[in-house]
């Protein structure tokens, strides 16, 4: 029977009826393609990210975290495990150069080996040092924001409260103690000021890409914007911040 | 040209001058003299706004503009203060944390006051203790500007480093050699100068 006609009997039935299977090796074959296709709603769940390798998510993330005004929260776990690996891999690296019995094509195995670990370890640097650039600047309003505390790891907030300390003495040696008392303090802003303390700025433009489908925000102007899947649009970040904590949208 | 200055006119001043070390990309001298008149100024202005506080229920125009002046001093110093911090902390991270580099260099080490050495030298125990954490794996100090197309760079060898201690044994860097090595071992004496990157 011909290959082409089976399959296009099959495909006409529509139905999950099993083909008799035949002795040729199509038969397989048109078992599945007789399976109907999933609707599209349920064909969005398949799309899930929990597919997606660590390394996906560490380069979503540092995407994320490189355009977000704001901290985003830690990803502790995925570092710790992407650092071990990382370690791991360099031990047996290390293992087989050593190891004389290893051949040409194992040498050559390696090297691409330890091109994928210097890649990796960009990006886990940059992730590390873009974290560290951000808490440096809002040092002084974490040490009072419970909320972003919460989002650090334990080095960093440690980091966050010896840089504000640091910049404070710094201050107060250079500039506030030899003022007179009455304008001796950081904090003391009258209205027309902005403050000292550098907050987050929410209100920063970024581009959005929904990666799911979600349900209508409210722009500034006061018009809804719903997103749909693989829409690309610049909001300010405060209408989309929620979305990008969920991992619904990252930013680009 | 008359002799008499505004108000806040040297603070002006001073904010200009870290204007101009962003334009230029140059860290310029700490301007201790300029800072030491502004904080004269200040309590000046402090001791001619004492005359005006009474206790009345709108303060009279002249504390206002004093306060005003005061509120702006202060701002200014304390800007030009964290602008100069923060250049700081750029070079500090653009040499790769190498704190004696900058400490020993002379001609930038002229340009800071003493305070601006103790803020880096605190700042970098801060960021050690933060980097010990990571660095069995990776160092945290090295480049973030340019991903790694190559694990293999090609150098030139511009000051003499001595022995180094590299994942293909030890190499002896000599003035005017060329070498090929793992970029991620030398990476941190092409920062610091010794070597240079060959296209």
């Amino acid at each position: 029977m011909d290959w082409e006609e089976e399959y296009n009997a099959t495909r006409s039935s529509g139905s999950t009826t099993l083909v008799a299977s035949s002795a040729s090796s199509g038969a397989r074959a048109t078992d599945i393609n007789t399976r109907r296709a999933p609707s599209p709603d349920a064909m969005s769940i398949f799309d899930e990210p929990a597919a997606t390798t660590p390394l996906q998510q560490l380069i979503r993330h540092w995407m994320n975290e490189r355009h977000a005004p704001t901290i985003l929260p830690a990803q502790e776990q995925l570092l710790g495990f992407l650092l071990d690996h990382i370690r791991r891999q360099t031990d047996t690296v290390q293992a087989l150069r050593g190891d004389p019995s290893t051949s040409e094509e194992e040498h050559i195995r390696i090297v691409l080996v330890q091109t994928e670990v210097e890649q990796v370890k960009f990006i886990v640097r940059s992730y590390i040092r873009t974290r560290l650039f951000k808490i440096e600047k809002f040092a002084r309003f974490i040490c009072t924001d419970e909320e972003t505390q919460r989002l650090l790891t334990t080095a960093e907030r440690q980091f966050a409260m010896s840089h504000a300390k640091n910049v404070d003495r710094h201050f107060n040696l250079t500039v506030l103690q030899s003022l007179p008392p009455g304008q001796a303090y950081l904090d003391h802003t009258h209205e027309w000021e902005p403050e000292m303390t550098t907050r987050p700025n929410r209100d920063r433009a970024v581009f959005a890409y929904a990666l799911r489908a979600c349900p209508p925000v409210r722009l500034p102007s006061g018009l809804p914007l719903e997103f749909k899947k693989n829409q690309l649009s610049v909001v300010p970040y405060h209408v989309v911040e929620e979305f990008v904590l969920r991992g619904d949208i990252e930013l680009v | 040209m008359s002799d008499t200055r505004q108000f806040c006119d040297l603070a002006n001043q001073l904010v200009i001058e870290a204007r101009r070390s962003t334009q230029t990309d140059n860290l310029l001298k700490y301007n201790d003299s300029l800072v030491r008149s502004i904080i004269r100024e200040q309590r000046d202005l402090e001791k001619a706004a004492q005359q005006y506080m009474v206790d009345a229920d709108m303060p009279p125009p002249p504390l206002i503009i004093y306060q005003t002046a005061i509120a702006r001093n202060k701002r200014c110093l304390l800007a030009y203060h964290n602008h100069r911090l923060e250049r700081l902390k750029d070079m500090y991270w653009n040499l790769g944390g190498a704190l004696p580099q900058i400490l020993n260099n002379s001609e930038t080490r002229s340009k800071l006051s003493p305070h601006e050495v103790d803020f880096l030298r605190e700042y970098n125990t801060s960021v050690m203790e933060f980097r010990s954490e990571f660095s069995y794996e990776l160092d945290i100090t090295a480049g973030i500007a340019v991903p790694p197309k190559d694990i293999n760079v090609s150098v030139f060898v511009v000051r003499d480093c001595g022995v180094i201690q590299t994942e293909q044994g030890s190499i002896d860097f000599r003035k005017g050699q060329r070498f090929i090595v793992r970029k991620a071992d030398i990476e941190h004496l092409i920062t610091q100068g010794y070597l240079e990157e060959v296209a």
